[in-house]
């Protein structure tokens, strides 16, 4: 068993290193403490501002020979996401059915282009496979707690910033760790292809990255013992603590994580509708609503990330 | 040293000095006729009972442990691809399918504890159980746990599901494979062993060397004497030939029947034993691209490939080829309803393409595949049955006839030689 196990973690963590992304982490100093993370404090290593999309358009219309127009022929919008990230997206297990934040966002999308939030139809794609499977084209966008970085902005467009989330810590209830530093030579477990991942090899001193196909994967490993802490987003690691009385997410976030969503490069007509979308969200309180829906547990909701752009 | 080594040298020289002489011979060609007659019967008796022995461990032991194996191994990924479907339905399991996954699992538990019984505890065969069974207690810690966080409706639960079928594919199939290819192997030791062919190679001599001593001391004795018949002789002779009748009639019996066993039991039923486990990797494979839910990929591209590798009409197979027409069709009915699904899901209806999936159309038209694939190989265990049962038959009354024909031999033989003897004194 012992030996299958460590196949299992082997496997699992040649795809992570096969999936490498390179998400920047900013150093501690320039995130202040359980601030919200800064919209003007841009990672230092940064080579763009990963948060500025292009300009929406001025009308939500739906031009021939656009993006728009081919899935309006198609009759649904094709949305990548995960189905165990609870809050974000999850799968129901009463309905089967999908859903969170990410996918109501997609369910507005699809309300702008076919008249009706229902005319979506959700594919799960591994967090080492979205950029592929945005290019190609097997899903029109990704929604999936995606941080936009300039690395990333080299393979696909992405929207304006939809959330903002930070890298925090998630340990056991009666752990002494407070910050991810505490867990130099740990067994930390983020998924394969995600900037956590990435992330927790930055950190001084190291601890031992262990990736797992998605977090419901790392929560599992978490349960078992297999790991002894789980490192990604404060948001995706609030619905892993709402599953497991015994786990806690501890520190500030040492990270800042812009959550946009991801396009083909083919399509820049169609990043500026979405952008467009998400402008009309952040202005009728649809934005809010679907935080109120999904996040209430966090707090009131803020103001929505103000969008930049190029 | 020189003590100890003199009288054999002495009797050594004695016996060879009788050669020289008329009774001298006679005594000589008694002790070489007794010899023989002792060895051809102690290595009849010893055949027959090695062949006795082989063939019952192969009926007894390596054919069962080969049919345990493929149900350690069918049942495994009936278990899973169970766990599957009944993911993807949502809410609570279907009470059927939580039959379905208790019984597979009993049956993998009894299969193992039964197959640990029938190989030594250091063989590979063995090594195989173990890490099956410590893995099969994993695997169903990890599906209760599933089971439970589902019913309180936490998501985590589909992620051990998905934990646990990576368990039950990567390290327990590959095992049970393994212990499928070592019960295989067992069964070839066990048909060498079952020919016995050792003791036969060393049984035919013996038996042309008895006989053509015999004939050669009453053609020797007929030119000595004016008596052109010894009857003691005869009787040996007869008795000699009546020993390599039996012995060639019961052995080429058995040989024959065992290599019936193989051809319509053996053969048929491991090549029907893979065709089944092929098969409920399709249906799994199937369940799980919906559960990933992530359209067509690596293990639909692999239900293609095991799909075409299907050999229904595989000439193995001509003894039941009713029941694999039978299978073929129903096979294609099902292959048709899986194209369906796929249709479905690649075109956006996911949700149509699960009901489809694990729909009473669909479930049953499976169904219908591996009843006729079971009916198959126990069509084919019997058939098994039946040839190793007649290749066992003549074997245990050889066992005591052998050694009781040679001693009616030595017998024969001293008494014809003796009454020769005695007109020397």
């Amino acid at each position: 068993m012992t030996r299958t196990r460590l196949a299992l973690a082997a496997v699992a963590l040649l795809a992570g290193l096969t999936a490498c992304t390179d998400a920047q982490p900013v150093k501690e100093t320039a995130a202040p403490a359980a601030s919200p993370p800064a919209k003007e404090a841009a990672p230092p290593a940064e080579t763009c501002d990963p948060r500025a999309s292009f300009r929406p358009t001025t009308a939500l219309q739906i031009p021939a020979g656009s993006h728009m127009k081919t899935i309006r022929d198609r009759g649904r919008l094709i949305l990548g996401t995960s189905q165990d990230t609870l809050l974000f997206a999850s799968r129901d297990p009463f309905t089967a059915k999908i859903e969170g934040f990410d996918v109501d966002m997609g369910r507005e999308i699809a309300r702008a282009v076919l008249g009706s939030p229902d005319k979506l139809e959700i594919r799960v794609v591994p967090r080492a496979k979205r950029i592929e499977a945005v290019q190609k084209g097997t899903v029109d966008l990704v929604i999936n707690t995606m941080t936009a970085n300039c690395a990333r902005w080299e393979q696909v467009d992405f929207s304006t910033v939809y959330y903002e989330a930070g890298q925090s810590l998630l340990v056991g209830k009666d752990s002494t760790a407070q910050r991810i530093e505490d867990m130099g030579g740990r067994p930390v477990c983020a998924a394969a292809g995600s900037t956590s991942l990435e992330n927790i090899g930055r950190v001084n001193p190291p601890p031992v990255a262990v990736a797992r196909a998605d977090f419901g994967e790392c929560l599992v490993a978490f349960q078992l013992g297999e790991v002894e802490a789980i490192s990604t987003d404060d948001t995706i690691l609030a619905g892993l603590a709402a599953q497991d009385p015994y786990a806690k997410v501890v520190g500030v976030p040492f990270t800042q994580e812009p959550y946009a969503i991801a396009i083909d490069k083919k399509h820049p007509e169609f990043t500026r509708f979405v952008n467009a979308v998400l402008e009309r969200m952040r202005g009728d309180g649809t934005w809010a609503s679907i935080h109120d829906r999904w996040l209430a547990g966090s707090g009131p909701a803020p103001q929505p990330p103000a969008a930049r752009y190029r | 040293m020189t003590a100890v080594q003199a009288p054999p040298t002495a009797a050594l020289r004695r016996f060879a000095g009788l050669r020289h002489t008329s009774p001298g011979r006679l005594q000589l060609l008694l002790v070489i006729l007794l010899v023989l007659t002792t060895l051809t019967g102690l290595v009849a008796g010893l055949a027959a009972r090695s062949a006795t022995v082989g063939t019952a461990d192969l009926r007894d032991r390596a054919q069962p442990l080969m049919v345990e194996a493929e149900t350690v191994y069918s049942a495994l990924a009936d278990a899973d691809s169970t766990a599957a479907q009944a993911f993807i339905t949502g809410g609570l399991e279907p009470p059927a399918l939580t039959r379905h996954y208790d019984e597979k699992l009993t049956a993998v538990a009894t299969a193992l504890t039964s197959a640990a019984r029938r190989v030594p505890a250091d063989s590979a065969a063995a090594g195989a159980i173990r890490e099956i069974n410590t893995g099969l207690g994993d695997y169903m810690a990890l599906v209760a746990t599933a089971r439970a966080l589902n019913r309180q409706g936490k998501p985590v639960g589909a992620a051990y599901l998905s934990t646990a079928s990576q368990l039950n594919r990567n390290a327990l199939q590959p095992q049970a494979q393994l212990l499928l290819s070592a019960a295989r192997r067992e069964a070839e030791v066990g048909y060498n062993n079952a020919r016995s062919a050792g003791w036969l190679v060393l049984l035919v001599p013996l038996v042309v060397l008895l006989m053509a001593a015999l004939v050669w001391t009453q053609v020797h004795l007929s030119r000595s004497t004016r008596r052109t018949f010894n009857v003691p002789l005869l009787v040996a002779s007869a008795l000699t030939l009546l020993v390599a009748v039996t012995c060639s009639v019961i052995f080429v019996h058995q040989w024959v029947r065992l290599a019936d066993a193989d051809r319509d039991g053996s053969g048929p039923v491991e090549a029907l034993a893979e065709m089944r486990i092929t098969v409920l990797r399709e249906r799994s494979n199937e369940a799980l691209t919906l559960a990933a839910r992530a359209g067509h990929g690596d293990l639909e591209d692999e239900f293609t490939r095991m799909a075409g590798g299907l050999a229904f009409d595989a000439r193995r197979l001509d003894d039941v080829r009713g029941l694999m027409a039978t299978a073929e069709s129903q096979h294609a009915a099902y292959l048709a309803l899986h194209q369906r699904i796929r249709e479905l899901d690649d075109g956006g209806d996911y949700e149509g393409a699960v009901r489809m999936a694990v729909g009473d159309e669909t479930t049953k038209a499976f169904k219908e595949v591996t009843t006729t694939l079971g009916a198959a190989v126990a069509d084919r265990a019997a058939a098994f049955d039946a040839d190793v049962r007649s290749a066992g038959r003549g074997l245990g009354v050889l066992t005591v006839l052998g050694p009781l024909l040679a001693i009616g031999i030595g017998m024969s033989a001293a008494i014809g030689l003796r009454a020769r003897l005695e007109e020397y004194r």
